[in-house]
């Protein structure tokens, strides 16, 4: 093995587990999550410095892995096998505070990328407002109004189809 | 214990290094507990079964990376239809994939996919840093292609064809099969296309790229290829 080999194994050691965790949360199976950690890992040997940086490196780290994953859950609606398991949602976001995400979360992949990111990070993940805006690089003020903006049209996306 | 439990990402945190602000809450929280377990559980399966089932192909792919940095899509529905979609024809102006040869001269257009549909790319044309891409020809005879660019670091990367020596043997119009993803990174990136009568190395291609690497932005013509060849390059620059 060369150096430059042994170097990308070390770091895939290092981060594999946390972005293998972060797509088996999202894909909810072991294959895909398996597959998909190659695939994240190699968008993030683009910046191998980068991810050299240890603690630095985790919250990009998880943004790519979740872009990633994001984007496999809305393609694998239209694949055959059909769509992924729903995604669990985070205990610390409380039912009745937010009585329309146990429904918001179907209809998840129906808003853009960033939108679902943020609605992921609040409600599935349990960030703050402020990590969700640290995490994503916008400001807290976008997070909270792509967040209201999600939980209005969640609902009547659910009403039209109810009805 | 606090009584907000910590997010995915701390937790992460937490395990990257013993200490973090979470550990307070960590200790009275039942469930918190509960996923940590479960979260070094699923750490430990990667290092037993994923680790080593992927590890060669991780490595591979960094070898590859090196050298190329772009993604052969094996299939691209949405940009597959480019060439389709590209055929509005613009009022007194030829249609976008227009592919007309003057002399020997070769036929290249570049098509990117984007937010707004996909729109054949012009010459010095700004696109999106990851857009993806496709290719087509026109040879005003059969001749073996390649597709190579270069960007300003003075990267090189091979498009087309991904594998094999000597460049495709193509004829007539073509859209090549598959596409391309840039790399992410801001700034010119210009792409070569090149046909010879006879197969040519890839490395005597590269020879000729790493020639023009001082003007990306105006290098539009590749000089020390074989007099028999027909060339033509597209310019995009990369934006955020």
């Amino acid at each position: 093995m060369t150096d430059d080999q042994k170097r990308v194994a070390e770091l895939y050691q290092l981060h594999g587990p946390a972005i293998y965790r972060r797509c088996l949360r999202l894909l909810q199976d072991r294959e895909a999550a398996q597959d998909a950690t190659q695939e994240v890992f190699g968008k993030l040997m683009r910046d191998l410095d980068r991810v050299s940086q240890l603690p630095e490196a985790l919250p990009w780290i998880f943004r790519v892995a979740t872009n990633h994953c994001l984007n496999e859950r809305r393609n694998a609606r239209r694949r055959p096998t059909g769509p992924l398991p729903e995604l669990e949602l985070h205990t610390a976001v409380d039912a009745v505070a937010y009585p329309e995400r146990q429904l918001a979360q179907r209809v998840l992949a129906r808003f853009d990328a960033e939108t679902q990111a943020v609605a992921l990070g609040v409600l599935v993940d349990g960030l703050e407002h402020d990590e969700v805006a640290r995490t994503l690089g916008l400001s807290a003020r976008t997070v909270s109004r792509k967040l209201a903006r999600f939980l209005g049209n969640a609902k009547k996306y659910l009403l039209r189809s109810e009805s | 214990m606090s009584s907000r439990c910590p997010s995915e990402l701390a937790l992460e945190e937490h395990l990257a290094r013993q200490g973090a602000p979470v550990d307070a809450h960590l200790a009275g929280c039942a469930s918190c507990q509960a996923r940590l377990l479960q979260m070094r559980q699923e750490g430990d399966h990667f290092r037993q079964f994923v680790y080593p089932r992927t590890l060669d192909a991780v490595l591979e792919r960094s070898e590859r990376k090196r050298g190329w940095r772009w993604i052969w899509l094996v299939a691209a529905p949405a940009l597959a239809a480019a060439a389709a979609v590209a055929l509005v024809v613009r009022p007194g102006a030829p249609a976008e994939d227009y592919l007309g040869t003057k002399g020997g001269a070769l036929g290249f257009a570049v098509f990117a996919g984007g937010a707004k549909g996909v729109r054949a790319v012009d010459d010095g044309a700004q696109v999106p840093a990851a857009a993806a891409l496709r290719f087509r020809v026109h040879p005003s005879a059969a001749c073996h292609l390649w597709i190579a660019s270069l960007d300003a670091a003075g990267q090189i990367s091979r498009i087309y064809p991904a594998e094999g020596e000597g460049g495709a043997l193509v004829s007539g119009t073509a859209a090549l099969p598959g596409g391309a993803v840039l790399d992410g990174r801001q700034g010119p990136e210009r792409f070569y296309a090149v046909c010879t009568r006879r197969p040519l190395p890839f490395s005597a291609l590269e020879k000729s790229v790493r020639g023009a690497a001082p003007g990306v932005r105006t290098a539009k013509t590749l000089q020390g290829l074989p007099e028999d060849a027909t060339q033509s390059s597209v310019l995009v620059e990369k934006t955020p």
